[in-house]
């Protein structure tokens, strides 16, 4: 019985920790350059500055607002890595993984955030999920190359 | 589906030897896979065959699993020979000890070979299994290695053994609950969707990469030529 109960715990704590570290090696993927300030500033995007301000001054935020925001830039860089210079136009293996990775940071926050815990790991791992999308939309829509557009030029026309 | 096109992608980039353990498990998935698929379809699932059938394969993937544990672990940069020696007799007597361990089950029950043994030795190599790979993942934090890949292959064989392992480990405590019966049917095969996604990343990155590196080389050399 106990046998199976540490069983049981080192075994879903394994699994997370897993997911966890698996993800965070997709997230340290090196892009031939940084494509996500671009891309967030054509969308008006808020997360870099969100991660600006909490990498500078680690300052704290207005929950609600920030949730929403986040859930935001979300939809609108998961709607863009589907619909941007994306022939196939669904998500690739890691973006799945990705997307369940972000989903349940996102309820990881909301827990940190009932049991009152720093919350700021959890946000700035949210964001960087958001600025490896960004980048890949940007790397995208950069290869694509329509015409004489810039990548922010095609996304407003988008 | 996802197992077919990996095998195949290793096979058409020539990555056997590098890629072998996850190769190997590949194949061992797919084969069992397909071996289940047509005895379910021949027989149904509430069957005697398909149920024999379903822990033989079981069997058979567990062991392969193991397997592919103890390649990754000779991939792992252990070029000395020394502590190769060492890894090696620390799987063996690893496997011995499940497979004792298991046989006690056995002994304790002896007409029910399937019920007790098969699955005692399953539940028991799965933990060893992600014991082992736990151990593989601290060794190549200790040792500081650069193979991503490598680490990425280990995270994925954890995804694959920890949600198993744990879902046995529940269905043990609760006595076979329902509830736990529904969520380890729904649990495993999104553990190896998971396991699958993540190599599929490793293997076909990997190749990315590498090409991307041999590209700058390439141009940093002919900058210095200039």
């Amino acid at each position: 019985m106990i046998a199976a109960a540490v069983i049981l715990i080192v075994s879903t704590a394994l699994f997370f920790y897993y997911l966890q570290v698996a993800c965070q090696k997709i997230l340290r993927r090196q892009f031939d350059r940084e494509y996500s300030q671009s891309i967030a500033n054509a969308n008006r995007l808020e997360f870099p500055s969100l991660r600006k301000s909490l990498e500078e001054f680690g300052s704290p935020v207005d929950y609600p607002w920030l949730r929403t925001m986040l859930k935001c830039d979300f939809l609108t860089l998961t709607y863009l890595l589907k619909n941007a210079a994306n022939l196939n136009q669904r998500y690739s293996k890691e973006e799945h993984l990705l997307i369940l990775y972000f989903r349940w940071q996102f309820v990881s926050l909301a827990v940190r955030r009932l049991l009152k815990l720093s919350e700021k790991n959890a946000i700035l791992r949210l964001t960087s999920v958001l600025q490896y999308f960004a980048n890949v939309v940007g790397q995208r829509v950069n290869a694509v190359r329509f015409g004489s557009l810039t990548a922010t030029d095609y996304l407003l026309n988008l | 589906m996802i197992e077919a096109a990996l095998v195949l992608y290793v096979a058409w980039s020539s990555q056997w030897k590098r890629q072998a353990a996850a190769a190997f498990y590949l194949t061992c998935l797919l084969v069992a896979q397909l071996t289940r698929a047509c005895v379910l379809h021949a027989y149904g699932f509430a069957s005697q065959r398909y149920y024999y059938i379903y822990w033989s394969t079981d069997f058979l993937l567990v062991l392969s699993a193991y397997l592919a544990v103890c390649l990754l672990f000779r991939r792992a940069g252990l070029r000395e020979e020394k502590n190769w020696r060492l890894i090696r007799l620390l799987l063996v007597s690893v496997f011995v000890l499940v497979a004792a361990l298991s046989g006690v089950s056995l002994s304790l029950n002896r007409n029910e070979f399937f019920t007790y043994f098969i699955i005692a030795f399953n539940q028991n190599l799965y933990f060893a299994c992600l014991a082992l790979n736990t151990l593989l993942y601290v060794l190549l934090q200790y040792i500081d290695s650069t193979d991503d890949e490598l680490a990425l292959l280990v995270c994925g064989v954890g995804i694959q053994f920890a949600g198993p392992t744990a879902t046995l480990a529940l269905l043990h405590l609760t006595a076979g609950e329902r509830f736990a019966q529904s969520l380890t049917a729904s649990v495993m095969p999104l553990c190896s969707l998971g396991m699958l996604l993540v190599w599929a990343y490793a293997i076909t990155h990997a190749k990315d990469a590498a090409t991307q590196i041999t590209r700058r080389v390439a141009e940093a050399t002919a900058d210095l030529n200039v």
